[in-house]
């Protein structure tokens, strides 16, 4: 089966436990304006031009799930001895849950760990596919207020967290991740709301991904213009205080 | 006596106030010179440390625990007065890098176990031994006269630190601390840690007066080990008294390259990390300059939590320790014939240099240029960017096939590498080993007291070891595949035409070079280039294990060579590679820089591929990390890298934080760092690309980690 991804990045260490390598598949539902991987959000490939050093990228290429295997295993020590496997990313993984589950089928069957990273706006049968082989899911939490979801991300909440819901009542492994971004989510309100939204699902941990402007080069290398370019990364006080927040529901950690 | 971390950083400043005066170790060698102008030139020799030793005026700083150093050589005398005694001092001629004069590792358990009076007894009985044998006695007591130098100088120690004794500018529990340690050294061996590590410092100071550097302490955690236990079980000093005592010593290592080796194999076999090893990184991490050069010999059964600790030092972005592998230097020194004890208590020297501790003559390398053969093979034989030639073996025209471009290139480089040999010979001869005596040092190496003879004119136990550096490993395999993809498989052009685009730096030959740089790399994983760097390190240690030095000992291989690709680059023409004339050549034993862009798993399972076994002097690999990688539970994910690399047979990594120094560096050059990649959770962005506020911000994260 095809898949459509836009790279593939070994030794990655934010993406799960261990050592992982990860795979960025096309194409998203959501436009979140911070996006830090504007590249993976068409399923058309992206034209990467850096004038600071004449690099040209193409992002996006079909690829069989068998072709895509051996480069994966070719990794496996490290995988066994740091307890690492392989994480699904993008874009959203979910859009192509039938080759992604294939992929998925493939690495279990050799006995690596898949990690899925989603923001869970998708059909719940996209889950179900993924479900069997799935280890873990990466589970964005971005915030719990139906009209921000609906009006800045262009999703709507109520499936995500019905979504989140069923992985939960199907006895899946979910961490949940939020990206922690000023001026979105980052208020006492919406951090309150995300707390007691996430608390009633009776979830006891939480990653902090803080918000950082690293894709601008990105944004800019495709001719776009990166509405958080002037944003300040969030770190320091104002940091700690949100993880101080988290950390009265939740064990925190704070992914950079 | 209380641990306190100020003194550290007090006692580098002590360092930097240097006395009045001229910098001068020829005036003090010039009194032993002047004392018998008939003697024979080994005897002169002997007289000149005699003095260097015992006439300077020690110099105690005042935040020292641990004294000795270099201040002692300073002398306020007439500029005239000077000059004529190193030009006197100069006729006699030295030796130097090249000639085996520093690069070395004593073995200091044995000093440590009889003290430096047991080492004059050890002469004594030598020279009954030999009494019949005119020469042997000679050398014996040319050994003798600067081992009571040396005596001398510490008894000078001793008696500086009691007249200083309620001065004003000193701690006088201090002081006391440092006048018994020395007296005790006069009166036998060390019996305290203190003593022992001043033992070991008082040595290395000498072997600097001398003019050496790059003087190895080897396994400070081993030969130091039995004190500290004792002294830490007998409650004499705590851990963290221990520690401060050895950044005492490691502050003051500043500038010079001494290597410090930790870890390894014990006498048994079995693992010989302890609580001392511990300190040793910690001390090193506290001091955080470069000089203290440390290397940690791993195995697969080197506890995580050492190998963690080590990491978290490298981490801080001093890139120390540089990691060695065991599984791969044992096998490989044991290809020499050395005895199995000996060779599990080698240690390193210089950078990364394999030496057999305390038992061969002092090191030397020099760097063997590989790529510069692949001109000859294009150009007949004649290089097109030095005044050098090759073997005429026929114009680029009459090579038809990859066999005979190898067979072309092979019988280049072995040719190559006996004029290599030739060179060192020719430079070993100019030297008379006979004249240019070491007898200060040969007190320090097995078996020169013994045998009544020079350490490098056979007391040594093994023969002198030279290590040729292979340049270029990148570069040549990637060139190879280069040339076998291009040329014989895809016929996108002529060898012909791939010799004229070269010579011709591929000026009008742009479209060429974008083939030739399209063409697999090493360091991505890829067989069709990974396997030339397999067959390099296999055909140069077979073309140099045909050689051997002037005393019968071999020539090792090493991939490593500090800077020295830079300069050996700019003598060679453009490479197949797509390679520029002149461009600098791929680092050590790494792929050629930014080249190897898959990531570091990718990266290290092309660069385990080569049989490490046979470079026996050592390896460097290279690696780049984001300062993140080095946080938290990440430290697991890269020791589980460094478990699988030398599991795979990587001999050594050489790992780096990416430093706050590189990233402003690379905000005002970003020509020079193109391939630097940032990464966090679910993201990576080359650096260079980024807007300069974008990179404050990551510049400020290094900060916070």
């Amino acid at each position: 089966m095809l898949l459509n991804i836009s790279n593939v990045q070994h030794f990655s260490l934010g993406d799960g436990p261990g050592i992982r390598t990860t795979i960025f598949f096309k194409g998203c539902p959501l436009r979140c304006p911070w996006c830090h991987n504007p590249e993976t959000i068409s399923p058309q490939p992206a034209q990467l031009f850096y004038k600071a050093t004449g690099k040209r990228e193409v992002r996006g290429m079909s690829v069989e799930c068998e072709a895509l295997l051996p480069e994966l295993l070719a990794d496996r020590d490290y995988f066994a001895e740091s307890g690492g496997g392989v994480t699904l990313s993008g874009g959203e993984v979910m859009l192509q849950s039938e080759g992604a589950a294939q992929l998925a089928s493939l690495l279990c069957r050799e006995g690596i760990s898949v990690y899925v990273d989603t923001a869970g706006y998708v059909p719940y049968a996209n889950f179900e596919r993924m479900n069997p082989y799935t280890d873990t899911y990466l589970y964005d939490f971005k915030t719990a207020s139906e009209t921000l979801m609906r009006t800045v991300i262009g999703g709507d909440l109520s499936r995500i967290t019905d979504n989140l819901r069923r992985l939960l009542a199907d006895g899946k492994s979910v961490r949940i991740r939020i990206p922690l971004i000023p001026g979105f989510n980052t208020d006492d309100e919406s951090v309150d709301g995300i707390c007691r939204a996430l608390g009633g699902m009776g979830i006891g941990a939480v990653d902090l991904l803080p918000f950082h402007r690293l894709g601008s080069g990105k944004y800019e290398a495709m001719g776009l213009t990166y509405a958080y370019a002037a944003t300040q990364p969030l770190r320091g006080e104002p940091l700690d205080a949100l993880r101080r927040r988290f950390e009265r529901d939740f064990t925190v950690r704070v992914e950079q | 006596m209380k641990p306190s971390n100020a003194l550290r950083e007090d006692l580098r400043e002590d360092l930097r106030h240097t006395p009045e005066g001229a910098y001068a170790p020829h005036y003090f060698k010039f009194i032993g010179l002047r004392q018998d102008p008939n003697a024979a030139p080994q005897r002169i020799r002997a007289n000149m440390l005699y003095s260097l030793f015992s006439a300077p005026k020690p110099r105690i700083l005042a935040h020292e625990l641990i004294t000795g150093n270099g201040h002692c050589l300073f002398v306020k005398e007439e500029e005239k007065q000077l000059k004529y005694a190193e030009h006197m001092v100069g006729m006699l001629g030295r030796r130097h890098f090249g000639t085996n004069n520093d690069h070395y590792a004593p073995d200091y358990r044995v000093i440590l176990s009889k003290g430096v009076g047991g080492l004059i007894d050890d002469v004594d009985r030598s020279l009954e031994r030999h009494a019949h044998d005119g020469k042997r006695v000679e050398t014996l007591k040319d050994m003798r006269i600067t081992l009571e130098g040396f005596t001398a100088m510490i008894a000078h120690y001793a008696d500086a630190a009691d007249a200083l004794i309620g001065d004003p500018a000193y701690d006088g529990e201090r002081l006391a601390f440092i006048r018994g340690n020395c007296r005790a050294l006069l009166d036998g061996a060390p019996r305290h840690f203190a003593e022992a590590l001043q033992l070991v410092w008082f040595c290395h100071t000498a072997f600097l007066m001398e003019g050496r550097y790059a003087m190895a302490l080897a396994r400070i955690d081993q030969y130091l080990w039995p004190f500290y236990k004792k002294d830490v079980e007998d409650g004499i000093i705590t851990r963290e008294f221990a520690v401060e005592l050895l950044e005492n010593v490691f502050i003051k290592l500043l500038g010079d390259v001494v290597n410090i080796c930790v870890g390894g194999t014990a006498p048994d076999g079995s693992c010989a990390v302890n609580e001392l090893s511990y300190c040793v990184v910690e001390a090193v991490k506290n001091c955080n300059i470069p000089g203290p050069n440390l290397s940690a010999r791993i195995r697969s059964d080197t506890p995580d939590d050492f190998l963690i600790e080590c990491l978290k030092s490298i981490g801080t972005g001093l890139g120390y320790p540089a990691l060695m592998n065991d599984e791969v230097n044992i096998p490989g020194l044991s290809r020499y014939g050395y005895a199995r004890e000996d060779v599990y208590n080698y240690s390193m020297v210089g950078c990364i240099e394999n030496f057999i501790t305390g038992k061969q003559p002092p090191w030397v390398d020099d760097r063997f240029n590989t790529p510069l053969f692949l001109d000859y093979v294009f150009n007949n034989g004649m290089s097109q960017s030095t005044a050098s030639c090759g073997l005429a073996l026929g114009e680029a025209e009459s090579i038809t096939t990859m066999e005979q471009f190898m067979k072309n290139f092979e019988a280049q480089l072995d040719w190559g590498v006996s004029e290599y040999c030739l060179r060192i010979h020719n430079r070993t001869d100019l030297l008379s080993q006979e004249a240019v005596n070491e007898p200060f040092l040969s007190c320090f190496c097995y078996d020169c007291i013994g045998r009544g003879m020079d350490i490098n004119n056979g007391g040594a136990l093994y023969p002198s070891v030279h290590g040729a550096c292979a340049m270029g490993v990148g570069t040549v395999a990637d060139s190879l595949a280069a040339v076998e993809k291009v040329v014989f498989i895809d016929h996108e052009a002529t060898l012909a035409e791939l010799r004229d685009a070269l010579n011709a730096n591929f000026e009008g030959y742009e479209e060429l070079r974008e083939k030739l740089l399209a063409a697999p790399k090493y360091g991505n994983g890829d067989d069709f280039v990974d396997k030339y760097a397999v067959w390099f390190l296999d055909y140069i240690n077979a073309c140099f294990s045909r050689h051997h030095t002037r005393d019968g000992g071999p020539y090792y291989v090493l991939m490593a060579a500090n800077t020295a690709n830079i300069s050996a680059g700019q003598e060679v023409n453009a490479t197949p590679d797509g390679r520029l004339r002149g461009e600098s050549l791929s680092d050590a034993a790494s792929p050629t820089h930014g080249r190897d862009h898959l990531g570091a798993t990718v990266a290290l399972r092309s660069v385990s591929k080569p049989d490490y076994t046979k470079s026996a002097g050592g390896t460097v690999v290279n690696q780049k990390f984001s300062p993140s990688a080095f946080q938290g539970d990440r430290l697991r994910a890269l020791a589980a890298l460094i478990r699988v690399y030398f599991k795979n047979g990587g001999q050594e990594l050489q790992m780096n934080a990416t430093s706050r120094e590189v990233l402003v560096d690379a905000m005002d050059h970003p020509e020079n760092y193109r391939d630097l990649v940032v990464r966090v959770s679910g993201f990576s962005a080359y650096y260079v690309t980024l807007g300069r506020d974008v990179q404050y911000d990551i510049l400020s994260r290094s900060q916070q980690e």
